[in-house]
């Protein structure tokens, strides 16, 4: 099977996915960014986002705690922003994402947004240190897709 | 920004105008604009009665400009203000009000009381009672040219993202552009998906646009916390990279206050009329629209509604466009009860958000929100401003409601024809 | 003083002095107003501020429906002793002989007993809203010396002229003193306290309808 190389590529094999598939492939997008968050409950979710088995009722609540994790990490309206703790913001949307189901998802694919959000925590995390050239976590995310398709 | 009563007093003084005269004298303790605040229907505080909020101004306007009152200052007779009364009024004029204007519109007699609240502020913040939050994001307003201290370098980075993940280049510093775009610090920091979706629509519709380095920043805390000094020099420097870069117009983001004080207040801060229009985003996303540049190739069927920011609705103008752009790519949207014009404050702007203090009683008025809600069974809510997006969030949440908050701009994007 | 005395006082110099001190004293207060100016609006306007506002004079007299539900009582019995007292107050054919003298225009009248009958029911709105002042918390919260007074010097009239009409108590010559005399408290009252509305609402209206026009929103 061959390489994902951009994101036309990407975006489309995400949509392709049937929901459960979805969250799995987005949890590892998030696990690759989880260093970036300093608040514990998101290890938890995204745990429970990446368990094949998980009831209907462990997602919500997971979902539930995402949400709170979200908010509480976000910077308000006024208040002096911290580029490293929106990083944790981004990586809790992330979360959020991988966690809401296909319909209520505006880009119609939760993983994509789940990469996306991850994309930008590592974004906060450069803007925090004011360095712009090192990483380069949509090739990184290619790689798991690619992998987890090819497995 | 040194503060003290006497300076708090004398902005008092400046601020009344024949306007506010008609309204204090007309008012009638009739208490229905009680009725029309959330902060007063969701907590049943009397105090919080908006005409009430107004009461350090009305005191001011009273004994400067009535003969009874002259006449009663000199006998020492009629109600003072003092600075311990400009402190007992600050959690009314800024924890319980986001200058939402539903009261200006139920008032029997007519009166602006959300402008007098404004108005208020600047004697508030002027004797040094404004909240700390406020004072906190106006300081780096003037100092670092955004309230939430987002610099150019962080603003390049969020537009290099975008260019990376959709191939497209974001213009910035474009001479002769046809608009110049601000955004929030709000977009800029908690949702970056804006800078993206504007981008792609403007491709789809063919659209020349441009940021501007020197003056990306929408938000204006001077009109929130009420120093019309300081909202002025924010406001010029939004006019000088107008004028730098040669714009014909200038795009205000979803966020509400930004666009009141852009499109609204800012010449009369300045003093002067711009040489520029100004546009709220889903005005120029109308214009867009009737002229036939959007095509929208999916549809939604859940069943959609849209919360009107106040100062984008009611105190902007910018009702009937939301609408006409929701319909380009919703099946199924209803209405709120109590809608457009009249519908009902998310709780969270004019500086309410930014203040910690208030946190309680902005997630106890949501309630009203939530009964708009409930009685229509939505699947997801639509708005047009990031503060509220963002609160309406967290409201649902804490009431344990499960249906998400769309972005109009975002949402369009989505649903456009990919070329 | 005889009663004749009385009356012909009440009449004469007595509602000089209280038409002199309405007159000048609501010309002042409006001056008073209209003196402090307003700016001029640099922003680009998007409707019309001077359509709008002329507008809103007329259409804030009626509440939508959801405000309407809110604030029922309120507005229903007030709108009740408004509209009573603008009934009793130009509809009456007595009342309508002093405007005769006064100012050389006169109009019908109502009869007498519709006149009654409606001076009843205002006074009974009046009484119903001064114990919804004093219940509910927002009024009562509000509420000052201004507004108990005006309330006073309302009702008043319409008692005084209540008692005047039926001839209850003292001769027809003293009623008709009293009334008139408790006419020029309120006159001589008015432009001093929230009374003023009734002027002033116009102008209030105005500048509101005006300020949303502007902006595109029909207040």
């Amino acid at each position: 099977m061959s390489q994902i190389t951009d994101d036309t590529e990407f975006k489309q094999a995400l949509k392709d996915l049937d929901e459960s598939s979805q969250r799995l492939i987005a949890a590892r997008f998030i696990e690759h960014v989880l260093p970036l968050s300093t608040d514990e409950r998101i290890a938890r979710i995204v745990k429970v986002a990446a368990d094949n088995e998980a009831s209907a009722d462990e997602l919500s609540n997971a979902l539930r705690t995402a949400k709170a994790a979200t908010f509480d990490s976000h910077t308000r309206c006024g208040s002096e922003g911290n580029w490293k703790e929106q990083a944790g913001y981004f990586v809790s949307r992330a979360a959020v994402a991988a966690l809401t189901p296909c319909e209520q998802c505006s880009s119609g694919s939760p993983a994509w947004q789940a990469a996306m959000s991850s994309r930008m925590a590592r974004t906060s995390m450069e803007i925090d240190a004011d360095d712009m050239s090192t990483t380069n976590e949509s090739e990184q995310q290619y790689k798991i897709l690619s992998d987890y398709l090819n497995s | 920004m040194s503060a003290s009563f006497e300076k708090g007093y004398n902005a008092l003084k400046e601020q009344v105008d024949a306007a506010d005269a008609s309204f204090f004298s007309s008012c009638v303790h009739c208490g229905m604009c009680a009725e029309a605040c959330l902060f007063f229907t969701e907590t049943g505080a009397p105090e919080r009665t908006p005409i009430n909020k107004t009461e350090p101004l009305r005191r001011v306007w009273k004994q400067e400009y009535t003969l009874l009152g002259r006449i009663g200052k000199i006998f020492g007779l009629g109600k003072k203000v003092t600075d311990e009364m400009l402190q007992q009024w600050e959690t009314l004029v800024y924890d319980s009000c986001t200058l939402c204007g539903r009261c200006s519109m139920v008032c029997p007699v007519g009166n602006d009381i959300a402008g007098m609240i404004r108005k208020t502020r600047e004697g508030m913040a002027a004797a040094g009672h404004a909240p700390a939050g406020l004072i906190g994001a106006t300081k780096r307003a003037v100092t670092i040219g955004s309230p939430m201290g987002v610099k150019l370098p962080a603003l390049q980075a969020q537009i290099a993202h975008v260019e990376k993940d959709t191939g497209m280049t974001i213009p910035v510093d474009v001479k002769g552009a046809d608009y110049m775009l601000l955004l929030s610090s709000m977009e800029i920091m908690n949702f970056p998906e804006f800078i993206e979706a504007v981008a792609k629509i403007f491709k789809h519709a063919s659209v020349s646009w441009t940021i501007s380095s020197e003056a990306f920043e929408a938000t204006n805390s001077g009109i929130q916390i009420g120093v019309s000094d300081i909202a002025a020099e924010l406001v010029q420097r939004v006019v000088d990279a107008a004028a730098k870069l040669k714009v014909k117009n200038v795009i205000s983001p979803e966020c509400g206050h930004a666009y009141m004080a852009i499109r609204w207040d800012g010449p009369n801060l300045i003093g002067k009329a711009y040489d520029f229009k100004v546009v709220h985003i889903l005005e120029l996303l109308d214009d867009l629209r009737q002229q036939g540049r959007l095509k929208v190739s999916r549809r939604l069927s859940q069943r959609l509604t849209y919360h009107d920011p106040c100062q984008i609705s009611r105190r902007g103008g910018v009702i009937d466009e939301p609408r006409n752009l929701i319909n380009m790519f919703a099946d199924n949207f209803t209405e709120m009860p109590d809608t457009g014009k009249m519908n009902w404050c998310c709780g969270a702007g004019g500086g309410v958000s930014s203040n910690e203090r208030a946190d309680e009683i902005r997630l106890q008025v949501f309630q009203r929100k939530k009964d708009q809600l409930d009685a229509i069974h939505v699947d997801g809510m639509i708005s047009a401003c990031s503060n509220c997006r963002i609160h309406l969030e967290d409201g649902l949440e804490e009431y344990h409601m499960d249906m998400p908050v769309l972005s109009l701009t975002e949402t369009l994007a989505q649903n456009l024809e990919d070329h | 003083m005889t009663e004749t005395e009385l009356l012909t006082w009440v009449r004469g110099p007595g509602f000089q002095i209280a038409t002199i001190i309405f007159v000048l004293g609501i010309l002042l207060r409006l001056a008073e107003i209209l003196m402090l100016g307003r700016k001029p609006n640099l922003a680009e306007a998007k409707g019309s501020a001077m359509s709008s506002g002329l507008r809103t004079i007329f259409t804030r007299t009626i509440p939508d429906a959801s405000t309407f539900r809110r604030s029922a009582f309120t507005i229903t019995a007030g709108y009740i002793f408004h509209l009573g007292l603008f009934v009793v107050i130009f509809l009456y054919a007595p009342h309508i002989l002093v405007f005769k003298d006064a100012l050389n225009i006169s109009w019908p009248a109502l009869p007498s007993t519709v006149i009654d009958a409606t001076t009843v029911i205002t006074i009974i709105a009046l009484i119903a809203l001064l114990v919804h002042r004093l219940k509910d918390p927002v009024k009562r919260y509000l509420s000052n010396f201004d507004d108990y007074l005006v309330w006073f010097v309302t009702i008043l009239p319409l008692v005084t002229g209540y008692i005047a009409f039926h001839r209850v108590g003292l001769p027809a010559p003293s009623l008709i003193a009293i009334h008139i005399l408790s006419v020029e408290l309120l006159m001589i009252v008015f432009p001093f306290t929230k009374l003023m509305h009734t002027f002033t609402l116009i102008l209030a209206r105005w500048y509101n309808g005006a300020i949303s026009g502007y902006r595109g929103v029909q207040s």
